[in-house]
Parts: structure tokens; sequence; C-alpha cells
């Protein structure tokens, strides 16, 4: 049995479709993003899982009973859930340990039970030694593992998590994302992620959702997400990419002045769109290393970024602009001509 | 660690979910409170207005009567005349005095600012009192100083008349101007300054091209709130437009209620007050509406005083004497009246006396519950209008009910009504059976509550803006319902607030008079109607004795307000 | 709530009347029979609620307090104000079914008419009212009011300002235009009084007086007890509607004043009290009735200058009474037609 379902979930603001027609299904313990871009639905569709908007179609369950439907919905309260806020919305009239401490004490549990538990959770967001301190008093991550120890300590049915870490700065961002993959496979606890941010996604996820227009594009796990998008819009959220357009036929694909062989899971025939990551191809100055298809290309721009180079190649009787990226020492000048290798295990054909 | 939740597990959705919510209730009871307060009684007011006192039957008859004499339109016009005289007047005192204080480098801006706030303690027909001392033509103080300096046989400043009654008014309610101007200036970046002086403008330049357009909003809804007060006001022209020889609507107003009672009449009479009111209003939206001025709205940005140089001198020079007027030389003539066994006889030892109060706290029957009266009432109050607004700010900002907004424009309504107006109107609805309010103070709470709501609503709902909603959603994913949340969360964080809005409500309530004048019984007297009673036969010692009462304990619980909540509450929250 | 915070002001009040003035205090007194009968029945009300215009404040507080001394455990609510307020507060409590007065003591005779008229006065003749000075009796042969007070309305003048002989000496010479600016009066619309006053002047000299009055410009108060604080203050000279009592006690306080009885007679002002229709302490109501014709009422009326009431009550020392004066006073119908007349010829001819 499914832990949590949305089944054909629809909110509309009127004419306006927030969230038009969504289906997810999570398995007890999973963890799951729901990943796209501001205006995509993927808050709303958190909150409608939360019980702060009704659907306006579809249904929500969990273990098998319904929360939400047009018909009603039952309010946050009475979901078993938790959520971390945006905001962490940490109350700040309360301590460390009174925040924690709140969400037990509404469950009626014994007082030495509650302290016990407090001083566990605590530690194990190591914040122990600030029970006493009042939120004012500390720095953001601090708060964000405040929010986190109240969210987890109640056990909920379902976490949600709202884009928690998008106000704090890049470092510290990337700490916490380990932090919470390790909270996670620390508590198991089912997990819906609303994030724009892809790398936080794939660190976190078990599975990612793409959601655009309110719908969802594609479900996967990271790898498959990253290195087989089924539109266009996942291969271009997910990463960098080229896309090159190209007439299927005769077992291969043309590209104006240079053909590949056909790929797997293309068209036979007509018009394919063809992801390729900058990473994927090679530029070298030598034609014809391992069997690969190779184009002859001129270097249009370049840019050095530390990490490697970015050149933008143009095959040689084509307007087709390429991105393609290099180890720091591969140096090209602009206006150069080299070679480029493709590697069609690498380049999937978009729907 | 599972266990413990088993007695949360969900139900079936339905309907009933949305019901059943038991807070649901209570908001349902909060709005039928405000319909009941503010709805009713204006309905009924206009009802009677074109009802025949006798049969009922529909008529336009009031409104003939009511307008059907020249003194009658003489008194609008009059009134017309004093309200635009007083807004004028207290923006030429509140406009420089906020810009001094909030931009310059003016010394003493504590200590003005203290008096600006004296000014807003002290009742506008105490101030008339002090004024009446000051300048009555020939015997004031001011006059017999200048008689004594000069030599001439008559005094130069007389408070009984059209000039004196504006001015009298308008030294006790500019404070509405400065709160509301200081306020806006506070939130003017300087950055909007320098980008004026960067172009070439000097600070006479910059102040008048940029810095004051841009408060503007805020000074007309001064202005516009100076106006209002004024021309509601009953008590200063009560005491001073008589002896003036005119009228104005309020006085007038109150001559309806003379023997025979025409309530029909004064609430045809009344309408146009209503009017003017609503197309104030109007006005403030239309013109002011379309421009945009965000920049006061947004972030205060960074902000540095201009620098006056000798003239900071001069600009202190004015506030002192604004201050003067309005607190210092009342304040001294009323002191001295209070401690004199007979104020004509001036400033010396052997009239010194502390037989007023006495009189009052120990001799007179009803002094000593009239004072208990008001602070109990005007604390009751301050309490119910804060407990009614929250929640409707609540109701209003979370969307609860369809139409919400229309909640949020009646907590507002009372604002456009004035004083007295709202008094014949809680009269009509509610001193009658089936209810039988009159004389009672319940009539006095409820009629408090509604007219001080506005001020308890724009502090609740922005309040209520200032909390992220997450911090509420976090309780109820936790397990509490909106109740727990309101109690544990919003509450608390709102304290600050809350306890500035119960002062800012507790202080106009501990002195109003309009609408206590037709409401009060023989037990339910308060300070304000007492003090009024005793200058119908010119005791001026022993209600000075007794304005004396009232202001000190007032500042003596905003003082304890200002301790726990920090000072500078007044101009946030306005 | 209410009754226990008036027991706690009351005790309160009380222990500090005993000890900082412990004038009146635990007097003994002899009850008539009806005054025995009604202070039992009374007791149980435990309260009385009087709207009076017959004084100023002072003295209706005096009297007030010597009541709850006289009938220990009868708290006497006074509330002093103008003749024509109470009487606005009295109709608006009869409207709205509320009513909070027990006695009404107006100084306008035209409104126990008109009350008993509409049936809204209840009949009680008090057993006192047979032992008055023989012009107050019988007021109302029917028995609904009974007067309670008496006062005089003459000319006063501030002594530090005008010589005895430079003063008006009859109510003509107001008109004079030496007395532009410097004349005090009350209002009829406000003070019964003062509405009195008008009517006898003019059915004296007609409403042209009043026509040149105005022209002398007098500064109009509302009570007719505002005219001793103009004087008092020195803001005016001359009070045009002077009233004795409250003048001849302010001048006893040291206060410069003076009265002046013109030839054409002051105004002599009776003024009834009565019980309305549905008060809620009807029997306190009643003894409060025959306790302001007692001679201990009628001794605070002397020291505070108004008339005695009970012949065995003489004026003190220097005063003048009604008997030592030429007095003028209109008929109860002359006053009852002629006050609401005056007032709106008042509001045309002074504009207020």
């Amino acid at each position: 049995m499914s832990k949590l379902l949305l089944r054909g979930i629809e909110k509309r603001y009127g004419e306006v479709a927030a969230v038009a027609g969504l289906d997810l299904e999570l398995r007890e313990g999973e963890f799951v993003s729901l990943l796209g871009p501001s205006g995509c639905g993927k808050t709303t569709t958190l909150r409608m899982i939360a019980g702060f908007i009704e659907p306006t179609a579809g249904t929500i369950e969990m273990n098998g009973q319904v929360l939400s439907s047009p018909s009603g919905a039952l309010p946050p309260e009475k979901r078993q859930m938790s959520m971390i806020f945006q905001s962490y919305a940490v109350w700040p009239n309360m301590t460390v340990g009174e925040n924690v401490a709140f969400g037990l004490e509404l469950r009626k549990l014994p007082r030495e039970d509650i302290r016990r538990r407090v001083g566990e959770i605590l530690e194990v967001v190591h914040m122990g030694h600030l029970a006493a301190r009042y939120p004012a008093e500390l720095s953001g991550g601090q708060q964000q593992r405040v929010a986190l120890a109240r969210a987890i300590v109640i056990q909920p049915q379902v976490l949600l998590l709202d884009e928690p870490l998008s106000n704090l700065d890049a470092n510290l961002r990337e700490e916490m994302r380990f932090e919470i993959r390790r909270l996670h496979d620390e508590f198991r606890i089912t997990t819906v992620y609303v994030t724009h941010d892809q790398a936080e996604a794939m660190v976190t996820s078990d599975r990612i959702a793409v959601m655009n227009l309110g719908r969802i594009e594609q479900v996967a796990d990271p790898h498959t997400l990253y290195n087989r998008p089924k539109t266009r819009f996942v291969a271009g959220f997910i990463g960098r990419t080229n896309f090159i357009e190209g007439n299927a036929g005769n077992g291969q694909i043309a590209f104006g002045s240079f053909a590949l062989p056909a790929l797997e899971g293309a068209p036979a025939s007509g018009k394919v769109t063809v992801s390729v990551r900058p990473q994927s191809m090679r530029l070298s100055r030598a034609q014809g290393a391992n069997g690969r298809p190779q184009v002859a290309v001129t270097i249009a721009e370049r840019a050095y970024l530390g990490e490697f180079w970015d050149y933008v190649v143009t095959p040689a009787d084509s307007a087709m602009k390429l991105r393609v990226t290099t180890p720091p020492l591969e140096i090209y000048q602009v206006g150069e001509s080299a070679w480029l290798a493709f590697d069609p295990n690498q380049m999937t054909p978009i729907a | 660690m599972t266990a413990a939740l088993d007695h949360l597990a969900p139900a079936a959705p339905t309907r009933r979910f949305r019901l059943a919510d038991p807070s649901m209730i209570l908001w349902i009871v909060m709005i039928a409170i405000l319909v009941f307060l503010i709805a009713s009684p204006m309905v009924r007011l206009v009802v009677s207005s074109f009802q025949d006192p006798e049969t009922g039957r529909l008529t336009i008859a009031n409104y003939i009567e009511a307008y059907g004499r020249a003194r009658h339109l003489q008194a609008l016009w009059n009134t017309l005349v004093f309200g635009s005289g007083v807004a004028v007047l207290a923006c030429l005192f509140g406009v420089p005095l906020a810009w001094a204080i909030s931009r310059t480098d003016m010394p003493a801006k504590g200590f003005i600012r203290l008096m600006v706030f004296g000014a807003f303690i002290i009742p506008p027909y105490l101030g008339a009192i002090g004024w009446i001392l000051l300048a009555g033509p020939n015997a004031g103080w001011l006059n017999k100083v200048w008689i004594a300096l000069t030599g001439a046989d008559h005094g130069i400043f007389n408070v009984y008349s059209m000039t004196g009654l504006i001015v009298v008014v308008a030294v006790t309610s500019f404070p509405y101007v400065f709160v509301f101007t200081s306020g806006a200036l506070d939130l003017v970046s300087s950055e909007m300054e320098d980008a004026a002086n960067i172009l070439g403008a000097g600070t006479i330049r910059t102040t008048f091209r940029i810095t004051l357009p841009l408060v503007l909003p805020a000074i007309v809804g001064g202005l516009i709130i100076s106006f209002l007060e004024a021309i509601a006001l009953f008590g200063a022209p009560a005491l001073i437009a008589l002896p003036a020889r005119f009228q104005v609507v309020s006085t007038q107003l109150w001559q309806f209620f003379e023997y025979p009672v025409r309530v029909e009449q004064a609430a045809a009479y009344a309408m146009p007050l209503l009017l003017i009111t609503i197309f104030m209003f109007w006005l403030q939206r239309t013109l002011l509406g379309r421009r945009g001025y965000t920049t006061v709205s947004g972030k205060g940005g960074e902000r540095r005083v201009t620098r006056l140089g000798p003239w900071r001198w001069v600009m202190l020079g004015y506030a002192l004497f604004v201050c003067a007027l309005s607190v210092f030389l009342p304040m001294l003539v009323l002191t001295q009246a209070a401690f004199a066994k007979a104020w004509g006889r001036g400033f010396s030892l052997d009239n010194l006396s502390l037989q007023n109060f006495r009189y009052l706290l120990f001799e007179q029957t009803q002094a000593q519950q009239a004072i208990i009266n008001t602070f109990v009432y005007s604390g009751i109050t301050a309490f119910a209008a804060i407990g009614l607004s929250l929640a409707i700010a609540y109701v209003v900002t979370r969307k609860l009910v369809p139409w919400s907004n229309v909640l949020a424009f009646l907590c507002m309504a009372p604002f456009v009504i004035p004083g007295i107006v709202l008094a014949i109107g809680f009269y009509a609805a509610y001193a009658p059976p089936p209810l039988a309010l009159y004389g009672t103070g319940t009539i006095l709470v409820l009629a408090y509550t509604t007219r001080f709501l506005p001020i308890a609503y724009t502090s609740s709902a922005a309040g209520m803006r200032s909390v992220n909603p997450e911090m509420e959603e976090a309780v109820r994913i936790l397990g509490g319902g909106r109740l727990t949340a309101i109690r544990r969360v919003l509450a608390p964080l709102l304290k600050r607030n809350l306890a500035g809005a119960w002062i800012l409500v507790f202080i106009p309530a501990a002195r109003e008079l309009s609408s206590a004048i037709f409401l009060v019984g023989p037990n339910t007297r308060v300070i304000s109607v007492m003090l009024f009673d005793l200058s119908e036969e010119g005791n001026f010692e022993v209600l000075s004795a007794l304005g004396m009462i009232l202001l000190v304990t007032t500042l003596v619980i905003a003082a304890i307000g200002f301790k726990a909540i920090g000072r500078d509450f007044m101009v946030r929250n306005a | 709530m209410s009754l226990s915070r008036r027991d706690i002001l009351k005790s309160g009040s009380a222990l500090a009347l005993g000890t900082a003035l412990g004038t009146h205090g635990a007097r003994a007194r002899d009850m008539t029979a009806r005054e025995k009968e009604l202070y039992e029945l009374a007791r149980k009300e435990g309260e009385v609620t009087w709207y009076t215009a017959h004084s100023n404040d002072t003295t209706a507080q005096a009297l007030g307090r010597d009541f709850e001394a006289a009938f220990p455990g009868i708290k006497a609510n006074v509330v002093r104000t103008t003749a024509q307020v109470a009487y606005q507060r009295l109709t608006q409590e009869q409207r709205a079914g509320a009513m909070q007065v027990d006695v009404f003591s107006s100084t306008d005779i035209g409104h126990y008419v008109a009350l008993k008229e509409k049936n809204l006065l209840e009949k009680y003749a008090p057993d006192n009212a047979n032992k008055l000075i023989e012009v107050y009796k019988n007021y109302d042969p029917d028995g609904f009011f009974t007067v309670t007070s008496a006062g005089l309305i003459g000319i006063s003048y501030n002594t530090e300002k005008l010589k005895e002989a430079d003063a008006p000496k009859n109510w003509p010479d107001l008109l004079d235009a030496k007395w532009k600016d410097k004349i005090a009066l009350g209002h009829p619309g406000f003070s019964g009084y003062v509405g009195t006053w008008v009517v006898s002047l003019k059915k004296l000299y007609g409403w042209d007086f009043f026509e040149k009055l105005a022209k002398n410009n007098p500064q109009i108060g509302r009570s007719i007890n505002d005219t001793v604080t103009m004087l008092n203050a020195g803001e005016r000279i001359v009070a045009g509607s002077g009233p004795n009592g409250t003048a001849m006690e302010s001048a006893a306080k040291g206060n410069p004043l003076a009265m002046i009885y013109p030839p054409d007679g002051s105004v002599l002002i009776i003024a009834p009290s009565g019980i309305p229709k549905g008060v809620k302490h009807p029997n306190a109501a009643k003894l409060f009735m025959e306790y302001l014709l007692t001679p201990e009422a009628s001794k605070i009326w002397v020291e505070h200058f108004n008339e005695s009431m009970r012949p065995e009550v003489k004026p003190l020392g220097g005063a003048k009474s009604a008997a030592d004066v030429k007095t003028i006073r209109p008929s109860v119908e002359e006053i009852t037609k002629g006050i609401p007349e005056v007032i709106k010829q008042w509001r045309d001819t002074f504009g207020v």
C-alpha cells in the first residue's frame, strides 16, 4: 500500500489552474522532491498535502484514507504531518526547547517523556547546548536545525519541507542538504520536499518529480532524470544541455552538415530533437578518437570558469551553436578549428 | 516514539470538517457583535431620520423641521468654517514639529515629543477651560498681563469667538497631524533627499519639493482627522461658542435633545456630518490614490538628520511656542485653579487650598464613582476593542469567511461617524426596550468600543500582517487548532502591538465626552460628563481639580504602559 | 459587582467624612410618623437619585449628605444640573423606559404642568407640606408636585470694579450703553431661573427690553450661577440675572459681590419637586420629598442663602429674603406657556 497518494489533484483560482491534474505516489519512508521553477504549482501541491489548501478536484490519501477531496478536507492539525517552512517559522516567543516540545505537549505526553525526547532530538541536530536560547539569538542555520528538530520529534506520518534552504547562504545550504538526507536516513520519515534547486533535490531525494505549469513532467530517480530526461523541459531544467534538431531516416539522424547513427528510443523517421550535455562531448585537435562520431568545428566563443572551460563551437557549414566543456588544461583559441566527438550513449531524444 | 500519536487518527473527510472547527463559532459570534455594534445603530439612525416620531411612518418632515430654520443652516456653515480652520491650523502646528523631530538636529527633541503626547492626553474641553481662564476678554490671565504691561483698558485676546474656538481646538488636535506625519517621515529614506541634493537642490528646496510631498498622504490623513474630530466635538464648542453667541452642529444637535426630545430630527440633522465625513474620505482616496507612494510604505533605508545651523534654535522656539499654547499655558492656569480658593485671586499663598480636591474626593457624592467609572469603562473598552479587532483582523487576513473585506470596512466605519452621531444612533437603537440599556455602564462601554474600534483595528491588522502566516501554520501542522495558534503564538508575538493599542484606545476613551453625554445615567457618570456638568455652573476651581485627577491618572497609566513597551509606540502604531 | 464597589466606596467616604469633617455625622433626629414609616420601606430600596436644578452643586451635595446622615442606609445620588438638562434627561429616560431619577427638582414649573398633563407624575402630597410658610403651601391642589425651594433674582455686581452709587438700580438701567460688554446673563434654554426671569421681565417691559439688552452684548452662560463666576473673575461687572443665593454665598466667602433688589421687583422663583411615574425607588423618593421640607433642610438652604421653607427657620443675619423686598412672580400658567416661547425668542434675539 502506498503511504501517500495524490490522484488527479487540481487547484483552480478562478480561470487559472495553479495545479492541473497531478498524480503522485509515495512509498513508506520515501523521500520525494517536487522540483520546478517558481509558479509551477509545487508549493500549492505541498500545501494541499498539508491541508492548508483544499483541492478543487482529485483526492489526497494517506494510508488508504482520504484526507482531502473537493467535498471537504481534514484540517492540518488532524493530519499527523509536520512541515518545515521557508521562513523556518520558529516561534520567537519560545526558547529552542519550548519550540521543540510544543508538538509533544499538544499530544499530551508526560512531562518527563517530553523532556527526554526533546533532549534526544536536539542532540541529533547538534543543538543540545542551545536549548535555553531564544530564536533571535540563533543564526539562520541554527534556526533551521530547530525547525527540523521540531518537525521530526513528533514522528510525523509525513514530513513536508517547503524550500527550507532558500534563505541560507551558499555554504550553509550545501551543508544542510546533507544534514537533511542524514536525518532522513536515520528516521526514515516519508518526506515531500519542495525546491527549485536541482542540486538540492538530487542530493536529498530518492525520486524527483519535475513540475511545470501545474503538471508533473517526469518522476524518476536523480540519475535517470539527468541522463534520460523525457521532455525538453526536464532536460533543460536539470543541468545544462544542448538541444539539436535533426531528421531521422535510414538508420541515422541527419543534422544538416553532419549525421549521427540512430539513437535508441528515437523515432525511425521524421523530425527529432536530441539533448546533448556539454560535458558528454569531447573536443580534440586530432581526428579519429576511439570510433565515436566526429564533426569538424570552429571555436566561436570561450570562457574560463576555473573548474572547466566553457566553449561555444560551430560545426563546419552550419549555423548550429553547441556548448562544450573541457578540463582547464585543454585550451583552444577563438577561431581555431577542432574536432568534436559525440557519445551516443549520452544523447537523449526528447519527446 | 510512534505510539503517542494514535489518538490523532484522521477521520473520513466530509462537509462537516469546516463547520466542526470549534473556532468557527467564535468567528461567527464576533461578526455578529460587529454588526450589532456598528451596522445596527447606523441603520437605525438613518431610518429614524425618515420616521414620524409618533406613528413610525415614513416622512421627510424631520428634514424640513431640522433645516427649516436659518439658525440651523447657519450652524452648519459655522461647523464647516470651524472644522476647516482647525484642520489648517493643526497642520501649521503639527507638520513643522513632525519634520523638526524626525529629520532635523533641533535640540530638545525628546522633550518636545513628550509635550506633544501631553497635548494628546489633554481633552479638548479641558483645554478650552484653560483657555477661558487665559483669554477671557477681561479677566483672562493673558489679557490681564497685557493690560498691566501696556496700560490698555481692553485685553487683546477673546477666547469667546470663532477664532478663539479654532485655536483652542487646534492646539489639542494637532497631535493627530503630528503622529501621522512623523510616522511617514520616519519611513522616507534619506536617499530620496540625497538624490535631490546631488541634482543641486538645497535643504529648503528639497524639503518642500521632495520630503513633504512624499508624506503628503499622511499630512492629508492628519488634516482630515483633525477636521472630523473638530466637527464632532461637543464640549469645547458648548463652552466657547455659546458665550460667543454662535452655534455649531454639535451644540445644535444637543438642542434637539432638549424637551421635547426629538431624536428623529436630531438624526436628520446629523446626516450632513455623516455625508461630509464620507465625502472627505472619498476625496482623500481620489486625490492621492493614483499616485504611487511606495517609497513611503517601503523599508526605512538610512535616515540622516538635516543640519539647520542657527535655525535650529528658531525651530525650537516655534516648537516651544506650540507647546506653550497646547500644554504649558493651559496646564499652568488649570493647576492654579485646581489649587486655588478662587482662581480670580491669582497666584498667592493665601489663595492656595486643597479644598477642591477634598470636596471632590470626600464630599461630592458622585465624584469618586465617576472617577472609578471612567477608568473601569475605559479599561474594559480597551480590552473589548482589542479582543474584537484582533479576532476580526484574524478573520480578514486569513480570509476565513467570504467577503471578509466587508468586515474590515465595518471595523473602520466608526472612524467616519462623529462621536455625537454615534451616540444618537446608539441611543435610538439600544436605549429603549427590549435592551433598555439606557443608564447602564454597558451602553457606554459598547459605544466607546464602537467609537475606538478603528484605532484598535488599525493596530491589530498591522500586527497581524507583520506576523508571517507560517508562524501559525507551524502550530497547526503540529496538531494545534487556530485558537491554540492564537493563544500560544499570535497573541504573545503581538503583545507589544496590543499593549500599545490598549493605551491608544484607553486614553481617548478616558476623556470621551461627545458620545458619553447622551448615554450616561446618574450611576454611570464619567469624569468628562461631570466636568461638563460642573462647567454649567462655572465652578472652575472644582472643575480644574477634577480635570487634574483625570490627567494625572491617565498619565500614570500611560507611563506604566510606556515603561512596559518602550516609548516610540505612538508613532509606530499610527 | 457594582453593588460591592459602591459599598466599598460608601464605607470609604463615610470613614473619610467622619475623620475629616465630622460635621453632620450621627446627629439624632426626631422623625415624624410618616418619615419613620417611609424610612422602613425606603431602607430596602437603599438609594435615591435626585435630579436637581434648585441650587448650585455645593448646596445640593450638602442636602444629599445631610439626608444620608439623617436616614442611614439610604444613599443619595445627587445630580445637580440646569433645569432644562434635568428635564431632558428625565424625558429621555421615560422615552427609553429606563428610569434613573427618583425625585425631580426643576426650577421651571412648566415641566410639572406638562408632566402632570401627560400623567407622568406620581401623586404624592408630603406630610411636611402642611408645615410650610403659607405662601408655599398647596401649590398644586391635586398633590402631584410640592414647592421645595425658592430663591430671588436681582441684579448683582462686582464691588471692586463698581461703586454702589454707579451700579444699576432697576432693571431698565441695564439697557444703558455704558454697560456694553459688561453684563453677564444665564440662558433660559438651560436655566429655569433665567427662564422665569425672562418671562417676568418680558411681562413688565415687553420683548423690546431684550432686543435692547442684546445691543449691550451681554455674555451668555448656561446656568444662572455662571454669572456669579463671571463677576468673581472680573470677566463681567454686572449680572443682569443675579441669583441671590449663590451670589450671597459667594460674597460670604470673601468674593467682591453685592446684590441690588430692583424697586420694580426682584423675581421670586418658586421651585417644586415631584416624583415621576415609574421610578425605581418610590418610597425613598417620598422620604426624600419629606426631607426637603424638614427644618433641617431649610437650615441648609438658609446657610447657603436660599429661602427657608419653614417658618421656624429664619434667614441668617444680613441676608435679605423674599419677605424683605418687593417681589414679582409670574403665574404658573404664564410660566408654563411663557418659557418655551421666550426660549425661541431668546435664540432669535441673542443668536444662541
